[in-house]
């Protein structure tokens, strides 16, 4: 691989020392190519990942292992239209994106 | 960026958690890195106008008792690009992202820097990478009802 991010694990480090996320439903907005959002599904969340650009949002699919497919959806949007009921997550995470 | 923070807590449970996690408004450091040593080469001149603004937005939603801010942590984040056009990639990809002053000036200093390392490096050093450092935010905020 030609970039790696954060190999010390620092970033996924914080976020299991603020919650638990086994079993959480959780948004992600800004999921970018999905890099952070398969780190977090390896803690059992069960996430929907957003991200404004389709071509980011192709790449985070093509790059889930199936093993996650039951528990993360990737889906184009927008975070200032968020077309999901009132109350429906434990977490939204704005990951590298407000 | 208000508008996205109150769409944001109408979708969390009665006791959820809004986590927002972005880099920190510090300027990110470059270097090379060979043998586990870094060697820094440039400070980026990142403008961090749109970072305040966030700050500021959450700060009003805390203001007006929508969201509590319950911890904040710093961590350092580190990039590593075995190639020069990993860099360049990189590079295009944060400029697009954020405003950075001067950009072709820290491309050369890396170019350089690689040009110099690469002719005077020993074998022994190993491989050389371009590294790129700098803290990252996260802060945690509990839903209030009103």
């Amino acid at each position: 691989m030609a970039l790696r991010v954060d190999l010390e694990k620092n970033e996924i480090s914080a976020l299991k020392q603020v919650t638990e996320w086994r079993t959480k439903k959780v948004l992600e907005i800004g999921c970018g190519n999905g890099r952070l959002t398969r780190r977090l599904a390896r803690l059992g969340a069960h996430i929907e990942a957003i991200d404004p650009l389709p071509e980011l949002i192709e790449t985070a699919r093509q790059q889930l292992p199936s093993s996650f497919a039951q528990r993360v959806r990737f889906r184009v949007g927008k975070s200032s239209r968020l077309e999901y009921a009132t109350g429906t997550f434990d977490l939204v995470l704005f990951s590298w994106s407000l | 960026m208000v508008h996205a923070l109150r769409q944001a807590r109408r979708v969390l449970k009665s006791d959820g958690y809004l986590l927002d996690l972005r880099p920190a408004p510090v300027h990110r450091r470059v270097g090379l890195e060979s043998a586990g040593s870094i060697h820094q080469l440039a400070l980026m001149e990142e403008e961090f106008d749109d970072d305040y603004k966030a700050n500021q937005a959450v700060e009003q939603i805390v203001d007006a008792g929508l969201l509590k801010l319950s911890t904040r942590i710093r961590f350092d984040c580190t990039r590593r690009m075995d190639r020069f056009i990993d860099f360049q990639r990189w590079l295009d990809e944060y400029i697009r992202l954020t405003k950075v002053q001067r950009p072709e000036r820290l491309v050369e200093k890396i170019k350089d820097g690689l040009r110099t390392r690469r002719a005077s490096a020993a074998s022994h050093e190993g491989k050389i990478r371009i590294v790129v450092l700098g803290p990252v935010d996260l802060r945690v905020l509990l839903k209030q009802i009103g």
